[in-house]
């Protein structure tokens, strides 16, 4: 076994090298990189808060309602401070969000941390129990598929990945229900049981909602990793090598094609880790789980700029983490990314 | 590191055509799903002129909730009493014309950006991508109510809400498998003979990337159909009664125990398309990589 | 190779089918019949189901005085507050009447300026304070002076809230309104809440944990997620409510409801509106369907002030094209009366015809639109899967008649600046209410006063303003008669079908308004939590 040969083998050792990380230039990537973030989450909430002021209306028209008089409207906005010019609130946002205080619903009058707090414990963990079990089932499936493709399980596999990926999931959502809440009643169909009250009852009642999210990204995960190890067992010529050396199908497989397609599936679960928390409001509604798709959703309709941009910020730090983490992941799997892009 | 560089060594004069195979096989693997493809868009967009079918709209609501295989309705009727077959034909029209706009734009834009960030690196490369950063970090949601509430629903719309994101997955993706090939020895070799940027861009970073983006976007033709169909949950998307295969079956859901045909018609459009659409891109990308 | 793959595609969509499909299908008993349950039993717990886009958002918490979808959240605020009245009718949904509950009796003085109300004596909140004339008036004031779309908008003289003596309270008003107490159970004044917890609270707490007088408390309340409450024990009628806890929880739309009830994780559903799934309801034989006496028709708004339709012509030419009959037919299943006027079958002052009412007929139409030399119009209505399909089934008839037709939907909030900005053309809604002159009752919809009119026209303000005021029903009748054949006359709005929303409940559940008829308030029948009971499994 030439394990000293393959490149960035010394990914192995783990602990040396996440102390070694700490130490010098992957720490210095980290710390560049959540510097980074700075701008970007400034970015983010400047271009929501710009966005939000196209939409028409604003949360005191709707909670006057259409018959208030004009006197009225101008009287609830001096008291929300919706009369000051966008800036101004902007910077005032700002200014509190800094300290971590994200201020108060315009329209419950509850403070936003409050609202957004279980709902984005809900909310995370249904994303992040989906990526654990789409990413945690897609692999095996790539490589078994890659191992021997164009045979059975190859392209089974496909046809299972291509219809996850013509399938809504909100559709798969009431399929599932139908099938494994209706008739065999293995799952409750609607109905949220919080971690701390029981975790088998957590994950019994989360099964479903997962489900529906993991099935599509795992299709896509599969077809993706799938296409790409199959491009690298037969184009490249590292592969050649080690197939020359008298290296396995197999280890050739794992060792070398999967550490480099593992660079794409990266990239791309980095790009939905980010965006997907909030995008799950249909399957939330579905199976009635209090999540922050709905209170967002809700938010933008009343014009509750504040909770719309507190939603966002939590979004946009969660992306920028998942991002992040995905150029660290870059940087331990091939060293020379880490060289190259200090 | 012996094998990197004997591996890698080679990548620059990497063989064009690959293993011998037998030719007509190789070819029927493209032949088929492109002939499906093919079919599919002769029978979207030339179909409802050529073939006996009502218009997609406008059917009488008498005539609503027809089974399958009715007189006049071989797909039977939607609650409106329009011809489900028609509007499959019709509703391909827009759901694939949103889904290629989509993906094109995806591809032209953001793989340019991405390899542009990744080839060049410093100051541009952290410009682009911070930039694309912020993109990605934008919820979707607040985007699509806010395109939906303050400019409407219509097909330009729903693209230009739909391309916003996938630019920035584009370019992250040519990014990253840029910076893979940036390192590479031929790149250096090539930089080194004094080629113009714009032409190692185009001659050797533009071919590399290129299959990792097509599969990609081949995997995005589904999802784009898929969510433009979502979008109208939001009042984005293709406004109805004009079909496309996504809000048919967002409609359709809406009765799903009750008319399950509604659903399952346009998800096997769907569904044959994009293995279509999947297995073309398999194909073409192999022949790319040089298999 | 390419075989196989057609064989694996064909067995995947058949599981797609038949996966689907057996949803649907099930035993075939028939429902249980409600009035063969007998007698109510005490205890058990009850999940009720709500459509987030409607019943199941409560964005601004559940204080009636704040509150901007009481309207919406009836039942929510009646299983905490009660109320001063309430609506009941007879199991099959006649004899529909407002009778005090909270109040003990009312009283109509000086034609309808004046209103008495007695409060039954011995009712405490469930914080132990007392339910008096001091905490109604307390609550009254709160109303009036709130910055809310909630606001009861009362023609209320100076100082008009008065306390009597410790358990009456009297309303002066500046006009006679004697539809004030039809309109209290559509109203947030309704509800009353404890001024004693309120100002403990605080404002914003109180919108989260409410405490009113009401047949259940609350226990938890995640805004527009769920609302978990559980029995009074110092509830006022003698041995009610019958649960022991009642759980209101948001979900998304028809479908998903059906499917919980079917898994039996709730037993409940508010407000089915999906005619399919109403149907599968009622053949799958578990679930009791209980369609509510309908009582607002749909509306085809025309605006009157602005664009095509001030020209009558125009106007008439959209009755012509118009035929709710086959859309009641091929959309509804026949399942629901097609009405010329503003009231339903379910409602008071109830006519089936009016006379001289235009029907379909698409040949006039044609005629009327070649006169005007062509009409085009847009038209809109809110983004709801019924009322779009009734919108394109509209555009439909009326392209027939010749008539170019732009549809849009709209959300609430844009539907609002559409009326504000009156650049609206027409707009498919619904109108009416159980009384006409309470709630989205007529006048909402054709008064001028109304921002949610498209009509301005003094001779119909004053009829229906006549008809608000006066306090002898049959008067009332003869005047909303006229108003009816007066709307119809002017070709002010063609009526459509009066729709209700249904109720579902699993097997077992019982209740008035769940499993029997109630006329809907505003638009879900307001059901009477307190008598809601659920059967011991056997």
């Amino acid at each position: 076994m030439t394990v000293a040969t393959r490149p960035g083998a010394d990914a192995d050792r783990a602990p040396g090298r996440l102390a070694a990380l700490l130490a010098s230039p992957g720490a210095r990537l980290v710390g560049k990189r959540l510097l980074m973030a700075v701008p970007i989450l400034l970015g983010v909430s400047v271009l929501t808060f710009w966005v939000l002021n196209l939409i028409p209306g604003n949360a005191a028209q709707q909670l006057l309602g259409p018959e208030a008089t004009p006197e009225q409207v101008r009287t609830l906005e001096q008291q929300l401070g919706l009369d000051q010019p966008g800036y101004v609130r902007y910077l005032g946002w700002l200014g509190s969000a800094v300290t971590g205080d994200l201020g108060t619903s315009l329209v419950s009058g509850q403070p936003v941390t409050s609202q957004i707090g279980e709902r984005l414990a809900v909310s995370g963990e249904l994303v992040g129990l989906a990526f654990v079990v789409s990413l945690g089932l897609a692999i095996p499936v790539a490589l078994l598929a890659a191992y021997k493709p164009g045979r059975m399980f190859d392209r089974v596999s496909m046809l299972v990945s291509i219809t996850g990926l013509s399938v809504a999931n909100y559709v798969l959502a009431l399929l599932l229900v139908l099938l494994f809440a209706v008739e065999l009643a293995l799952f409750p169909a609607i109905g949220f049981v919080p971690l701390s009250e029981s975790v088998a009852g957590n994950l019994h009642s989360m099964a479903l909602p997962v489900a529906a999210i993991a099935f599509p990204l795992f299709c896509f995960y599969t077809r993706f990793l799938r296409g790409d190890l199959v491009d690298q067992l037969q184009g490249e010529d590292y592969v050649t090598t080690a197939r020359a050396k008298g290296i396995g199908p197999g280890q050739v497989l794992l060792r070398h094609a999967f550490r480099n397609s593992s660079f794409g599936l990266i990239t791309v679960v980095g790009l939905n880790l980010g965006t997907l928390i909030g995008g799950t409001v249909i399957v939330e509604q579905i199976f009635a789980l209090p999540g922050i798709g709905q209170l967002m959703l809700q938010a933008i309709n009343t014009r509750d700029f504040v909770v719309v941009q507190a939603c966002v910020l939590v979004f946009a730090i969660v992306a920028v983490l998942a991002n992040l983490l995905a150029d660290l992941l870059y940087a331990v799997l091939d060293p020379r990314i880490r060289y190259g892009s200090r | 590191m012996a094998v990197v560089d004997a591996a890698t060594a080679t990548v620059a004069s990497r063989p064009v055509g690959g293993r011998a195979g037998a030719w007509w096989l190789r070819n029927l693997e493209i032949a088929v799903p492109a002939g499906v493809v093919a079919l599919v868009v002769l029978a979207c967009f030339v179909g409802p002129l050529v073939l006996p079918v009502p218009p997609p709209v406008g059917g009488s609501v008498l005539e609503s909730y027809l089974d399958a295989g009715s007189p006049g309705h071989l797909l039977g009727t939607d609650p409106n009493g329009n011809d489900i077959f028609s509007r499959i034909l019709h509703g391909g029209q827009s759901s694939l014309t949103v889904a290629v706009a989509v993906n094109l734009l995806g591809l032209a834009v953001g793989g340019t950006l991405g390899a542009l960030s990744g080839y060049l690196g410093g100051a541009t490369d952290t410009v682009i991508m911070r930039v694309l950063d912020v993109l990605i970090a934008f919820p979707s949601l607040v985007l699509t109510l806010a395109v939906a509430q303050s400019l409407g629903a219509s097909q330009t719309n729903t693209v230009l809400a739909l391309a916003f994101f996938s630019i920035p997955a584009f370019a992250r993706i040519s990014r990253a498998a840029t910076l893979r090939l940036r390192e590479l020895p031929f790149m250096a070799a090539a930089q080194l003979c004094g080629t113009p940027g714009w032409r190692v861009l185009a001659r050797h970073v533009a071919p590399n990337i290129a299959p990792q983006l097509i599969t990609f976007g081949m995997l995005g033709m589904g999802i784009v159909i898929v969510i433009e169909g979502a979008l109208s949950f939001l009042g984005l998307g293709i406004p109805p009664p004009a079909p496309s295969w996504g809000n048919m079956i967002a409609q359709g859901q809406q009765s799903l125990s009750a008319t399950p045909m509604l659903v399952v018609w346009p998800c096997v459009a769907l569904f044959v398309t994009v293995l279509a659409f999947n297995l073309l891109g398999e194909t073409l990308r192999a022949r790319w990589s040089g298999r | 190779m390419r075989r196989l793959r057609l064989r694996y595609s064909a067995a995947l969509v058949a599981a797609l089918i038949g996966v689907a499909a057996c949803g649907g299908g099930g035993g075939g008993a028939p429902a249980p019949d409600a009035a063969a349950a007998g007698p109510p039993q005490r205890g058990g717990e009850l999940t009720v189901l709500e459509d987030v886009a409607f019943a199941g958002g409560w964005p601004t918490g559940l204080d009636p005085a704040t509150s901007t979808t009481g309207g919406a959240n009836v039942s929510q605020m009646s299983a905490i507050y009660g109320g001063l009245f309430r609506l009941a009718a007879d199991d099959d949904g006649s004899n529909a009447r407002v009778e005090p509950n909270q109040a003990e009796s009312y009283e109509l003085l000086d034609d309808g300026r004046t209103v008495q109300l007695k409060i039954r004596p011995g009712i405490a909140f469930s914080d132990g304070t007392p339910m008096d004339a001091e905490a109604v008036a307390f609550n009254f004031t709160r109303a009036v002076n709130s910055t809310c779309t909630c606001n009861p908008r009362w023609p209320l003289a100076e100082n008009g809230i008065t306390v009597v003596d410790p358990q009456t309270i009297r309303l002066t008003f500046t006009r006679p309104f004697a539809a004030v107490i039809n309109s209290f159970p559509v109203s947030n004044t309704n509800w009353i809440v404890s001024p004693t917890a309120l100002q403990q609270q605080g404002e914003e707490q109180f919108k989260i944990t409410p405490v009113g007088a009401g047949p259940f408390t609350v226990v938890s309340n995640q805004l527009s997620s769920e609302l978990v409450l559980e029995r009074n024990p110092t509830y006022f009628k003698e041995g009610l409510p019958y649960l022991d806890k009642l759980t209101f929880q948001s979900i998304g739309g028809d479908q998903p409801a059906y499917q919980a009830l079917l898994a039996g994780q709730a037993q409940a559903y508010e407000g089915l509106s999906t005619t399919p799934l109403l149907e599968a309801a009622q053949q799958q034989g578990r679930m009791t369907v209980t369609v509510q006496p309908p009582t607002s028709p749909y509306v085809i708004q025309l605006n009157t002030k602005d664009g095509p339709f001030v020209d009558p012509r125009a106007r008439e030419a959209i009755y012509a094209a118009t035929d709710f009959e086959a859309i009641a037919q091929g959309l509804f299943r026949g399942l629901y009366p097609v009405s010329q006027t503003f009231t339903g079958p379910g409602g008071l002052f109830h006519q089936e015809k009016v006379e001289g009412y235009q029907g379909h007929d698409v040949e006039r139409a044609k005629q009327l639109v070649a006169e005007l030399g062509g009409l085009t119009v847009n038209l809109g209505t809110l983004r709801a899967y019924v009322a779009q399909q009734v919108m394109t089934a509209l555009q439909t008839q009326w392209q027939e008649a010749g008539i170019t037709v732009t549809t849009e939907t709209y959300e609430l909030s844009t539907l609002v600046q559409q009326f504000n900005s009156n650049q609206w053309q027409a707009m498919l809604q619904t109108a009416g209410a159980w009384d006409p002159a309470s709630g989205v009752g007529v006048a909402f919809r054709f008064s001028s006063t109304s921002p949610f009119s498209g009509v301005a026209d003094p001779a119909l303000d004053q009829m229906l303003n006549d008809a608000a005021a006066t306090v002898d029903q049959a008067e009332r009748a003869r005047l909303y008669t006229e108003a009816g054949k007066y709307i119809s006359d002017n070709a002010y709005a063609p009526f459509g079908l009066a729709f209700a929303a249904a109720n579902l409940a699993t097997e077992g559940v019982h209740g008035p308004g769940l499993t029997t008829k109630i006329p809907p308030i505003v638009v879900n029948a307001g059901i009477l939590w307190d008598e809601v009971w659920r059967a011991a499994p056997q």
